[in-house]
């Protein structure tokens, strides 16, 4: 089974800040590290080939610091790596993005499953996973938590609503946007993670040309929506309002009062 | 070509670990003593336990470097977790390593790379510590192989230990040169040992007396030649060494980090104490020490990885982090002021865990000799 794994490379927190003027996000002093939903993704992904043999091929789409992602994947199972690195791919937004990742899996070619986190930590969109899904024309399912069988032709999946559970039969090749709850991520081996930052480790860095796009086609040019403002929203405090009577009301207030060592 | 810098990836990794899976858990670990045996087999599922070895006896095929980056992380969150690791990753399994048949690499080398087996390495004896050519744990030679006597203490892993390196003498007239290691299985008849010390820090590493009453061993679990004993310790000696001074950077760093985190959120006299100057002398030299340490820790390592002998360089970085340490951990409790003599902040444990790091690898009264002999002294 050929598994293709799409991973972003975020940085190390939610609480990201944004410098006020430029509207760029500040990352000094901030770790980057693999988007938490796309972990799971991996996973499954070595879970499945674990299971039933085949290769994994992560993809990342990303500056060239992005290549600690891609290594720390391989150091978790991964079979190959392959970075889409390009001043060009610069400031896409989810459809540039999607349009590019697309374009580079059809190089990668043939392949059964593609697996995604379901959003990232930086931009929570979950766009670009149903949007490569859509650019390939391929069949997809979004929210994964449990993969119950898998076979040449069709993956079972049930998948998280926000009352209960869907439970999905998909044709393959299929595209799968996973949650959190699907698995715990295995930590990267050292000696597979010695061996990505080899220089024969089978990763590979693509440009525009090798995935055969114009400049005009990804990044900022080639997308749909352009980022007029950036802030960050006031913080406000979050009030609670006591339900019930007076009586209980003021007993209540008192309680939490206490609780909270204000009297 | 682009590529991570293994170092430093390894390091996050290896960061992230620690944060996630064994500071939570630090202080049950500490209160309750007993062995994490489940973050040991996590520790040899990421393959940091064979981190040294090469892939064709289950290891990673890793640098000392890497080894010791793996070690000061581990430290950082538990010192008690990482001495047992250290352990088993080098004095315990190293002469298996170089010495043992390939039988025996799979019996013992191979479980103790994947968390199956644990290993310890026996040194010490009630009259023989820093004077190793005082140990008197006997091995005579019978026909069929070695027959063990004598008993040795402060066995790291002692109780749970399923093999031990344990260095013994074959002719006492001749000392040092008579020493030499062999293997014992802790399923030899006449192995025994006592209940766990009741130590002042590192108490999840169980630390005990073993007992050898006509333990028989085959030929070839003698681990290098007869009368090479102290060659066979030479060999990882430095690496001994640079590894106690990385966990000694761990513990600084745990030391440190805490007390910067508290001096910015304890307030008195209207602002927090960090922003008095005594608070801030005390930090500085935390973070000039920790900075000395490192450069001289890693050097080290660096120089073993190119074969380049450094036994000096390593007992001077030993000595220098180890003290930069337990100084670290000594401020840390009294930035932390009545707090620090509480057992709800981690800086008592530190505190309690750092008088490990004096001890193992050599005491410092030792090294400063050896430091010193150097220059014809």
């Amino acid at each position: 089974m050929n598994i293709i794994v799409l991973v972003k490379q975020v940085p190390d927190t939610t609480d990201v800040k944004l410098d006020p003027k430029t509207g760029n996000l500040i990352r000094e002093g901030i770790e980057s590290i693999i988007n938490p939903d796309d972990r799971h993704a991996l996973e499954a992904a070595i879970n499945l080939k674990e299971a039933a043999g085949g290769k994994v091929t992560v993809l990342s789409m990303g500056p060239p610091q992005a290549i600690d992602a891609i290594s720390e994947a391989m150091g978790m199972g991964a079979d190959r790596g392959i970075l889409l690195s390009d001043r060009a791919f610069a400031g896409a937004d989810t459809w540039a993005t999607s349009f590019t990742l697309g374009k580079a899996i059809e190089k990668i070619g043939k392949y059964d499953l593609i697996f995604c986190g379901r959003q990232a930590i930086d931009g929570d969109t979950a766009q670009i996973g149903p949007q490569v899904g859509d650019y390939l024309h391929m069949s997809q399912v979004s929210y994964v938590y449990e993969i119950e069988k898998v076979n040449r032709k069709s993956i079972v999946v049930k998948r998280r609503l926000e009352d209960g559970f869907e439970k999905v039969r998909a044709a393959m090749p299929a595209l799968l946007t996973v949650i959190g709850e699907l698995n715990v991520p295995r930590y990267s081996h050292v000696g597979r993670l010695i061996d990505a930052c080899k220089e024969k480790a089978p990763i590979e860095v693509w440009n525009a040309a090798d995935i055969g796009v114009q400049t005009s086609e990804v990044g900022l040019e080639g997308s749909l929506t352009h980022v007029i403002k950036t802030f960050a929203p006031k913080f406000q405090r979050e009030g609670e309002m006591l339900e019930g009577d007076t009586k209980e009301s003021v007993k209540s207030l008192v309680g939490k009062l206490k609780e909270n060592r204000l009297i | 070509m682009l590529r991570s810098d293994i170092e430093k990836l390894h390091r996050t990794i290896m960061a992230r670990f620690v944060d996630e899976e064994v500071i939570p858990v630090a202080r049950e670990l500490d209160e309750q003593g007993e062995f994490p045996f489940y973050l040991f087999r996590k520790l040899a599922d990421m393959g940091i336990l064979g981190i040294r070895y090469p892939k064709k006896v289950g290891g990673s095929n890793g640098s000392t470097t890497l080894y010791c980056i793996a070690m000061e992380e581990l430290a950082r969150g538990f010192l008690s977790l990482a001495a047992t690791t250290a352990m088993q990753c080098l004095m315990a399994t190293n002469g298996l390593y170089l010495y043992g048949t390939k039988k025996m690499h799979e019996e013992y080398l191979r479980p103790a790379l994947s968390g199956e087996k644990i290993g310890a390495f026996q040194l010490t004896e009630p009259e023989a510590g820093s004077d190793l050519g005082a140990v008197r744990t006997s091995a005579t030679k019978v026909k069929d192989g070695w027959v063990i006597n004598g008993m040795k203490t402060w066995s790291t892993s002692g109780p749970y230990g399923h093999f031990h390196t344990v260095l013994c003498q074959t002719d006492p007239a001749k000392k040092l040169k008579g020493l030499m290691f062999v293997l014992i299985p802790s399923d030899t008849p006449g192995f025994s040992h006592s209940k766990k010390f009741d130590t002042l820090g590192t108490r999840t590493s169980s630390l005990s007396e073993i007992y050898f009453n006509n333990c028989h061993v085959p030929d070839e679990y003698m681990l290098g030649e007869l009368g090479r004993g102290l060659n066979v310790l030479l060999t990882i000696l430095a690496e001994i060494r640079i590894m106690t001074a990385c966990l000694a950077i761990g513990l600084h760093r745990a030391a440190m980090d805490d007390s910067i985190k508290y001096c910015k959120e304890r307030v008195q006299f209207g602002k927090p104490i960090g922003k008095y100057q005594l608070i801030q002398a005390k930090i500085a030299n935390m973070a000039v020490n920790l900075e000395a340490g490192r450069l001289m820790a890693y050097k080290v390592t660096h120089l073993i990885d190119k074969k380049i002998a450094c036994l000096n360089e390593a007992s001077m970085a030993k000595y220098f982090t180890v003290e930069s340490a337990c100084s670290a951990c000594d401020q840390a409790t009294r930035i932390f002021g009545a707090y620090g003599y509480s057992m709800e902040y981690a800086v008592q444990r530190y505190y309690r865990d750092n008088r490990f790091l004096l001890y193992g690898g050599g005491t410092h009264e030792v090294l400063q000799t050896t430091i010193a002999r150097q220059f014809g002294i």
